[in-house]
């Protein structure tokens, strides 16, 4: 491989070198963290961050930013689970939290790509009424009756890698081809870049930037689900906090908050850092107020580094 | 003719490099107090990077400074009196005349301005250079050319020896570069000289006694300029002589192929027109007479009353959609703000507009298989010099932005045309193409309309030329009775002689 196409590879891909340290270290730190038992809860524990992250990187890529993605993200997983308890059916919970999903999208969608409000204040106004759905429809407490599938589904594996870290792979590889191969995929890229100039050019700039949101909110349906596999029971809290985990990771991969430079392969390896940097600290038994602190400092080298990569 | 034997600023073979790369090479010349400066040449020949080494941006990689006489290391700026006023505005848009002046330097302590003599610094300032503004007026609520006086006000305020203008007209209106103008002649006749950089040869001959000519970053020339004739000035600059710039235009069909009839909005008021296949129809005006308004309507980006044909068709209310399928494309004047998808590369930002030009997808919406060729094939045709259609369009110099932009809509094979200052901020051998490729398109039967503020432009490549003023079309000429003077004055002259114009 030639000078020019590693500097290639850390221009398109800027954590590549945390990654790689955080790898060294934490191997040479401890004997438990190279092996497949590590490598399955790490997937295990990282697949709806991964799937939301996704949907984040469309909006980033537009410019934009939802902030509503980690709490409807717990609405979906208790209108789901809700609906599963109902019908004891996976079919009709998942239908439930993908729709629900797809309304808080189009609702952020049509206030900020045809109303033109700001996605900031928009998205937070989304997350407040996501959170309070979450709560009211599950009273504050863990959804029950989530059916045997669903759990099983949640722990099993094929060849090594869990079902529900398939799915986020899944997801992974369909919104990387739609950027990178489709039209739509294209428009969104030109859109973030220069929205006028889009305009311009004729692109229905309304429905491209509403159509990430919507995505977004799809995505957090999906993921919504996907916790509840995970974890056994609808959570009313289960986005709570990890709303800075999906920035975090987005960010950290080196995707632009100004829209029109990133992909979701960048995220991918963002959010990876943050998985395995959690999970080496907790093999090394740091407590997690420590461990908030290590990530903080790491999301502002991260991306001091990754802006720094990307536009050498 | 030096008032002072000794020169304020003398500066000997300065010379810039970044990072081994030398951009600008040996530069020498002496400037004496009251002298004027041209700096001319094209995009790209190192202008910039000079200017900042004089006015202390830059520190210089080689050479000699002296000022007044002593030799200093670099330019330190107003502590030596001199300032500059880059393209950028550097004002507060939302802080008053008064504060704008003073912001280097408030009056009073840090913890206490204080604000009348603050506006007594400001109001004299303005007497001083002979102008009249509201000092307690916004920045922001002051039109461009009014912006601009604050700015050199401002500089002028703490530059008593040197003053550096770069394009200092370029959004002026005729009256207000007047008005740049008489405050520079009176700098001037007060002893301070000033390095003038500017696109427009007519505005260095009115104003500059010498001049210093840069070609791709190396001094070509200096000396003054009534011992050198405009042409081979320009030739200098250029490297080669420019040849005969008006076309032999061919002759259009009489198919109209564009029409708009009383097409009305708050910016321009009941515009008709008509253009053919093959015709090339110049609208020259002022900045802010409702050109650019005028073509954005037609387009379908604003919106405005009236009706639009297109081949005797009713087309309006028109969006950008139904233009670009009706075969009209629109080049926008401002490359920057709506045209470039900077951070994208060349290969995407020339098919924005086209996809399906480039691209066969057999799936709507689904792959770009050929896009890479086609991109390749348009680039070579517009003559694009770029690393590689992968490259960032925002590492090309402006005449090769414009040709992208261009490229972008030609190969959509439109049908009409509309180009708003289509050779703006290029050099002039890429203008020279750039008008070569519009002749060239109007000969296969496209309808073109040039929009431009540079007459000369217009007078080389258009059939016909209508004026337009506040959001009137004032009056019309055809190639064989262009006359430069009328055009100027009809576009230039005040409302109330409106009635009185006949257009010819």
């Amino acid at each position: 491989m030639g000078m020019s196409s590693i500097v290639k590879l850390l221009k398109s891909y800027p954590s590549l070198p945390i990654i790689a340290a955080l790898l060294v270290l934490f191997s040479s730190l401890s004997p438990y963290f190279f092996t497949a038992g590590n490598a399955e809860s790490i997937l295990l524990a990282n697949s709806v961050v991964l799937i939301a992250a996704v949907g984040m990187t469309l909006v980033f890529l537009t410019g934009g930013i939802d902030l509503s993605i980690a709490t409807v993200i717990s609405a979906t997983a208790v209108v789901g689970g809700v609906v599963m308890a109902q019908t004891d059916s996976v079919f009709w919970g998942t239908s439930a939290a993908l729709l629900a999903g797809l309304l808080f999208g189009l609702l952020n969608g049509i206030c900020v790509g045809f109303f033109g409000l700001n996605p900031f204040i928009t998205t937070m106004g989304t997350a407040l009424v996501a959170r309070g759905i979450a709560f009211t429809l599950s009273e504050g407490i863990a959804v029950k009756g989530t059916p045997e599938v669903l759990l099983d589904f949640g722990f099993e594996l094929l060849w090594g890698i869990p079902y529900i870290m398939i799915v986020g792979i899944f997801i992974v590889v369909i919104c990387s081809l739609a950027m990178s191969k489709t039209t739509w995929g294209r428009q969104v890229m030109l859109f973030g870049s220069n929205r006028e100039a889009a305009r311009y050019c004729g692109i229905n700039t309304r429905l491209i930037e509403t159509s990430v949101y919507v995505l977004s909110g799809l995505l957090a349906g999906i993921a919504g689900m996907v916790s509840i596999a995970n974890l056994g029971n609808a959570l009313p809290g289960v986005g709570d906090t990890l709303l800075l985990l999906i920035i975090g990771g987005v960010v950290l991969g080196g995707t632009h908050m100004n829209g029109g430079e990133g992909s979701i392969m960048r995220t991918v390896l963002g959010v990876t850092i943050l998985a395995t940097l959690t999970s080496g600290l907790n093999l090394l038994g740091i407590p997690f107020y420590d461990q908030l602190i290590v990530q903080g400092v790491l999301i502002f080298v991260g991306y001091t580094l990754a802006m720094k990569l990307s536009r050498t | 003719m030096h008032k002072g034997a000794r020169p304020v600023l003398s500066v000997n073979q300065l010379s810039k490099a970044f990072s081994g790369k030398t951009v600008v090479k040996d530069v020498t010349f002496e400037l004496y107090p009251g002298e004027i400066l041209a700096l001319v040449g094209e995009n790209g020949a190192g202008k910039s990077t000079t200017k900042n080494m004089l006015c202390g941006l830059l520190t210089p990689t080689l050479g000699q400074i002296f000022v007044e006489g002593e030799e200093v290391p670099e330019i330190q700026g107003v502590e030596q009196g001199i300032s500059a006023v880059h393209q950028e505005l550097s004002l507060f848009p939302s802080l008053t005349v008064a504060e704008n002046l003073c912001i280097n330097d408030l009056p009073g302590s840090a913890l206490n301005v204080d604000w009348h003599e603050t506006q007594r610094l400001a109001t004299e300032q303005l007497a001083f250079l002979g102008v009249e503004i509201d000092i307690l007026a916004n920045v922001e609520s002051l039109g461009a050319g009014k912006q601009q006086i604050v700015e050199i006000a401002k500089a002028s305020m703490h530059a008593n020896k040197i003053l550096i203008l770069d394009e200092p007209t370029t959004s002026l209106t005729v009256p207000e570069r007047e008005k740049l103008f008489s405050i520079m002649r009176m700098l001037k006749e007060r002893g301070v000289a000033m390095i003038f950089i500017s696109h427009f040869m007519d505005e260095v001959y009115a104003m500059a006694d010498k001049f210093v000519a840069l070609r791709d970053g190396t001094q070509v020339g200096t000396g003054y300029l009534k011992d050198v004739p405009r042409r081979e000035l320009e030739a200098l600059m250029v490297g080669r002589a420019i040849g005969e710039s008006a076309f032999d235009l061919h002759k259009p069909s009489e198919k109209i192929a564009l029409s708009i009839n009383n097409l009305s909005s708050h910016r321009f008021d009941k515009v008709s027109l008509a253009v053919a296949s093959g015709e090339i129809l110049g609208i020259a005006g002022l900045m802010g007479a409702g050109r650019t308004e005028l073509v954005e309507s037609i387009f379908g980006i604003r919106a405005a009353s009236g009706d639009i044909y297109i081949d005797n068709e009713q087309v309006s209310p028109a969006s950008v959609s139904k233009m670009k399928k009706k075969g009209v494309v629109y080049v926008t004047e401002d490359r920057r703000k709506n045209g470039m998808f900077s951070g994208r590369s060349v290969k995407e930002n020339s098919s924005a507009a086209g996809l399906s030009y480039f691209v066969k997808q057999l799936v709507k919406g689904l792959g770009f298989s050929g896009e890479r060729e086609a991109v390749a094939r348009l680039s070579q045709d517009m003559n694009v010099s770029t690393p590689s259609i992968d490259a960032s369009v925002r590492q090309l110099s402006g005449g090769n932005q414009q040709k992208v932009l261009l490229g972008r809509w030609l190969a959509t094979k439109p049908k009409i045309c509309i180009l708003d200052e289509p050779t703006k901020g290029v050099d002039i051998g890429a203008k020279f193409e750039i008008h070569k490729k519009i002749v060239a398109f109007a000969k296969q039967g496209v309808a073109v309309i040039v929009v431009s503020s540079d007459l000369q432009e217009l007078l080389d490549v258009s059939h016909r030329i209508m004026v337009m003023r506040t959001g009137h079309m004032v009056g019309e000429f055809e190639r064989e009775n262009f006359d430069a003077v009328k055009i100027i004055s009809l576009a230039a002259s005040s409302v109330h002689e409106q009635s009185q114009q006949v257009a010819s």
